[in-house]
């Protein structure tokens, strides 16, 4: 076990090109520096990638699970595992060179982090590229690859079941890929439970580059912890904390859906390709209707209170799904984006999505842009290979979900991404191609919502909603994803106190909330310099013209838009709070020093 | 909390007029028909599967109750791992949780199936209901590592008892906290009660897939459960 407390100190290392399966033990500096699942990952795939440009579906590109010293405790929501790895989706303005992608960190919830830290490991560190298809079973200290070829192809909710099946052992927790995966579609993601995705970045591409289909996982331990004492009385807290909090409430009656409705109020949603931020029909897909037509349950990852996952069963003309949702991000960008209002139909959208094993959001951008090429004659049927892609169609959004997965006829360009599409569609299409560093923006819009825009615009993985609005909330938010807490019962401002008691309890170090927040700062920080190793500079944290331009027509924030100059001041405010040169966005000497990068970089 | 807010004065009271007691409360309407007193009850966790949101909050806080850890010459509660928990959330797909935990079987098959001579003095078999908490307890140093009991459980009620794939012989069996319950007490969304058995109950002595069918029936209308094995 590591001399630092909470932790195994133990890295699991497979080459699926050689069959090389290791345990590593983890630099004790590197856990103090970058406590675990994002920054751990962040650290690792530095040290992995020693050079800029490396193609990201080369057997080179690790892709890398973490855990955080949270994981395996009974911490209430501390149920993530994150997923790090070079982006096969994102490229900046210019580049020397041609593979130079950002890095990503994308994050799921459920039971494999946890699971993985009972078995023994921190993390796991995959290279290389399989023969063939292939999964990989953990027991414990026992590691195999295991053949996968009777699954390939197998689409994720089939695959869920199936696995189980095979393993003969109910308490494998699973992280697998669909066919988008497989086929390398670009925004493919990785999937738990049939529903729970490592969405963002392309995480499901990397996997499936590597011929691998999927990670089981079992085990029986736990780390130690520095204070258990104290550790016990802070976890109390943390219990009654959540407990007590309003917004627990809220989460188990609504989830994020409830934002379905709200945000379309407020004229903060992702509508019409982005184009408005206010749906008038939001309420026939919103938390309400779904309670009264859709939703039967409400499910909990590991140790939650808050229990945000609604699943249900529809009925109508695309009835007889049964599955999770809508949640805010797969409603609105399936939803409200394309202008869909039909229940049964979106969560049939949402459930094939999963099922394929593609990213929502990026998907939902992807198709709400043909949409509007369409829409504006850019692009025609023919194009299309025949669909009908008009707003708010629920069978041609079906149809073209699935050419993407197989990257069929319009799918294979429509699998690289937005960027990609509008590259090559031209025609001033790039104005409405809405993503950041090729990554398609999420279900938050943002005429209306300057900080949000320059959450997008600064996030080191792309469009990505998550980030946070000003550098201090990107740095704590940067912590939350490193101890493999979830970040829902984060944001309320009162579970902060116990998460730092109880990180300085499991590891012996005491932090307060100021170096939590500059833990959280070093682990922003060197995402960004491996993105600043590739080329990316202050042209990349741009957004495209609609947001500057196509002022919102309907809603609560009619007549809304972005200022260009105002954007320039907020963004040249931001890199002076970070200390970083506002004219590259490189991070300052003295700023890698204060946070002990200099070593390491 | 639960029934336990119903002191014995109550009870005997109930009893003593010959009462049936309805209860009503957040696990919905039963009707409990209390033992004879003089006879020790039969008391179990029951749960509402329609609260249940699988968030196994209930393994860890059973692990850390009944794994306890000596730090200091201070008896702490341990950091529940969920192997060594007595009750066990079975997940499925569609989503459908069941927390398994023995149902206190008044004829308890699994000790009908030890094979372990009754000790003469204890009359105990090598798993055995306890006399003074009325749980089915083990005695390690009896046991044979047959199997008997986890098969007999598994085969006519709940299939809780796991064995230790080292030792072979059965992992402890919930003991209700010696009357405080953990799990009751830390589930966040009040899915357990502690209450008398009736084996008249809907889902009693029922194992974790067959329960788990008939919610996936009820809640999705769907027969074909994944998941499984
Ligand atoms: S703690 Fe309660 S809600 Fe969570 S799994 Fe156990 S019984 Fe279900
Ligand atoms: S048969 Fe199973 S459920 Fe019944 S008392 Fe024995 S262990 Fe408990
Ligand atoms: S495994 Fe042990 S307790 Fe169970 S039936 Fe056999 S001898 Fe009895
Ligand atoms: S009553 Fe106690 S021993 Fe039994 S399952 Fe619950 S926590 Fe475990």
């Amino acid at each position: 076990m590591s001399s630092v407390k909470g932790y195994f100190g133990k890295l699991l290392y497979i080459d699926l090109s050689s069959g090389k399966i290791e345990k590593r033990t983890i630099p004790e500096e590197d856990l103090t520096k970058f406590i675990g699942g994002r920054g751990l990952g962040a650290k690792i795939l530095w040290d992995n990638l020693k050079k800029p440009g490396i193609d990201p579906l080369s057997p080179e590109n690790p892709i890398i699970f973490t855990t955080g010293p949270f994981s395996g405790f009974p911490v209430p929501s501390a149920s993530r595992t994150c997923v790090v790895t070079k982006s096969p989706l994102t490229s900046p303005v210019r580049s020397t060179y041609p593979h130079a992608s950002t890095i990503t960190y994308s994050n799921i919830g459920g039971f494999f982090g946890p699971e993985l830290r009972f078995a023994g490991y921190d993390g796991i560190v995959i290279t290389g590229k399989a023969n063939s298809l292939c999964y990989i079973v953990i027991d414990d200290e026992r590691v195999e690859i295991r053949d996968a070829k009777k699954f390939k192809g197998m689409r994720t909710d089939a695959f869920d079941k199936k696995i189980l099946e095979e393993l003969k052992d109910r308490r494998y927790k699973t992280v697998y890929i669909g066919p988008a995966g497989e086929n390398l579609v670009r925004y493919a993601c990785i999937i738990h439970t049939s529903a729970r995705a490592a969405g963002r970045g392309g995480v499901g591409c990397v996997m499936g580059s590597k011929n691998l289909k999927a990670i089981a996982v079992k085990g029986s331990s736990q780390p130690n912890v520095a204070n258990h004492k104290k550790f016990l009385t802070a976890l109390e807290k943390a219990r009654l904390t959540l407990q007590n909090s309003p917004s627990t409430k809220y989460w188990r009656n609504y989830g994020t859906a409830g934002y379905i409705v709200k945000s379309s109020d407020q004229g903060t949603e992702t509508v019409r390709n982005f184009r408005e931020g206010t749906f008038p029909e939001a309420y026939k897909i919103g938390a309400e209707a779904a309670r009264r037509d859709v939703w039967v349950r409400d499910i909990a990852c590991l140790y939650c209170p808050l229990a945000c996952k609604k699943s249900g069963r529809t009925k109508g003309k695309y009835g007889g799904i049964v599955h999770d949702g809508p949640e805010y991000e797969t409603g609105v960008m399936l939803g409200t984006n394309l202008l869909i209002s039909d229940m049964a139909g979106l969560l049939k959208i949402i459930y094939n999505v999963d099922d394929l094993g593609i990213d929502a959001i990026s998907v939902g951008a992807v198709i709400g842009y043909l949409m509007e090429a369409y829409e504006k004659g850019m692009i025609n049927k023919k194009f299309l290979d025949g669909i009908d892609l008009k707003w708010g169609s629920v069978d041609a959004t079906l149809k073209i979900i699935d050419k993407i997965a197989y990257r069929d006829g319009v799918g294979e360009l429509a699998s690289k991404g937005v960027k990609a599409l509008s590259q090559k569609i031209g025609q001033g299409s790039e104005k409405f191609a809405i993503h950041v560093k090729g990554t398609e923006l999420a279900a938050h819009n943002i005429q209306g919502n300057p900080p949000r825009a320059l959450c997008y615009a600064t996030a080191n993985r792309g469009g990505c909603h998550l980030n946070g609005d000003n550098a201090q909330a990107q740095n704590f938010r940067a912590m939350i994803d490193s101890t493999g807490v979830c970040l829902f019962p984060a944001m309320d401002n009162s579970y902060e106190e116990p998460i730092i008691s109880m990180l300085s309890a499991i590891t012996g170090i005491e932090y307060d909330r100021a170096q939590f927040l500059k833990a959280g700062e070093r682990v922003f920080n060197l995402e960004k310099l491996f993105n600043y190793r590739e080329g990316f500079r202050r042209e990349d944290d741009w957004l495209p013209d609609r947001f500057f331009e196509d002022a919102f027509t309907i809603g609560p924030k009619k007549g809304a838009v972005l200022d260009r100059a105002k954007f320039r001041d907020m963004l040249n405010q931001y890199y002076k709070e970070r200390g970083w040169d506002t004219e590259t966005t490189k991070p300052s000497e003295s700023k890698i020093k204060e946070l002990g990068l200099a070593k390491i970089i | 909390m639960k029934e336990n807010n119903f002191t014995r004065r109550d009870f005997l009271k109930l009893y003593g007029a010959g009462a049936t007691l309805l209860l009503a409360n957040k696990f919905g309407i039963h009707s409990i028909a209390w033992a004879d007193p003089k006879k020790k009850s039969l008391k179990m966790v029951l749960v509402d599967y329609s609260k249940c949101t699988g968030c196994r909050t209930c393994e860890a806080v059973c692990s850390a109750y009944n794994n306890p850890v000596k730090i200091n010459g201070e008896n702490l509660l341990g950091l529940g791992n969920p192997v060594y928990s007595r009750i066990r959330v079975h997940s499925f797909n569609p989503d459908v949780d069941v927390p398994n935990v023995c149902n206190m079987c008044p004829d308890a098959p699994c000790v009908k199936a030890c094979p372990v001579e009754p000790e003469p003095k204890t009359g105990r078999k090598a798993i055995y209901r306890d006399e003074k908490t009325q749980t089915i307890q083990t005695d390690l140093s009896r046991c044979i590592a047959c199997g008997s009991c986890a098969k007999a459980c598994a085969e006519q009620r709940t299939g809780v008892i796991e064995l230790d794939p080292k030792t072979g012989k059965p992992r402890p069996i919930c003991n209700l906290c010696g009357g405080d319950p953990q799990c009751v007490k830390h589930c966040p969304f009040n899915a357990l009660s502690l209450v008398e058995v009736k084996t008249n109950r809907k889902f009693y002595g029922q194992s974790p897939k067959k329960i788990a069918t008939e919610l996936a029936k009820k809640w999705y209308g769907v027969s074909d459960l994944g998941g499984l094995k």
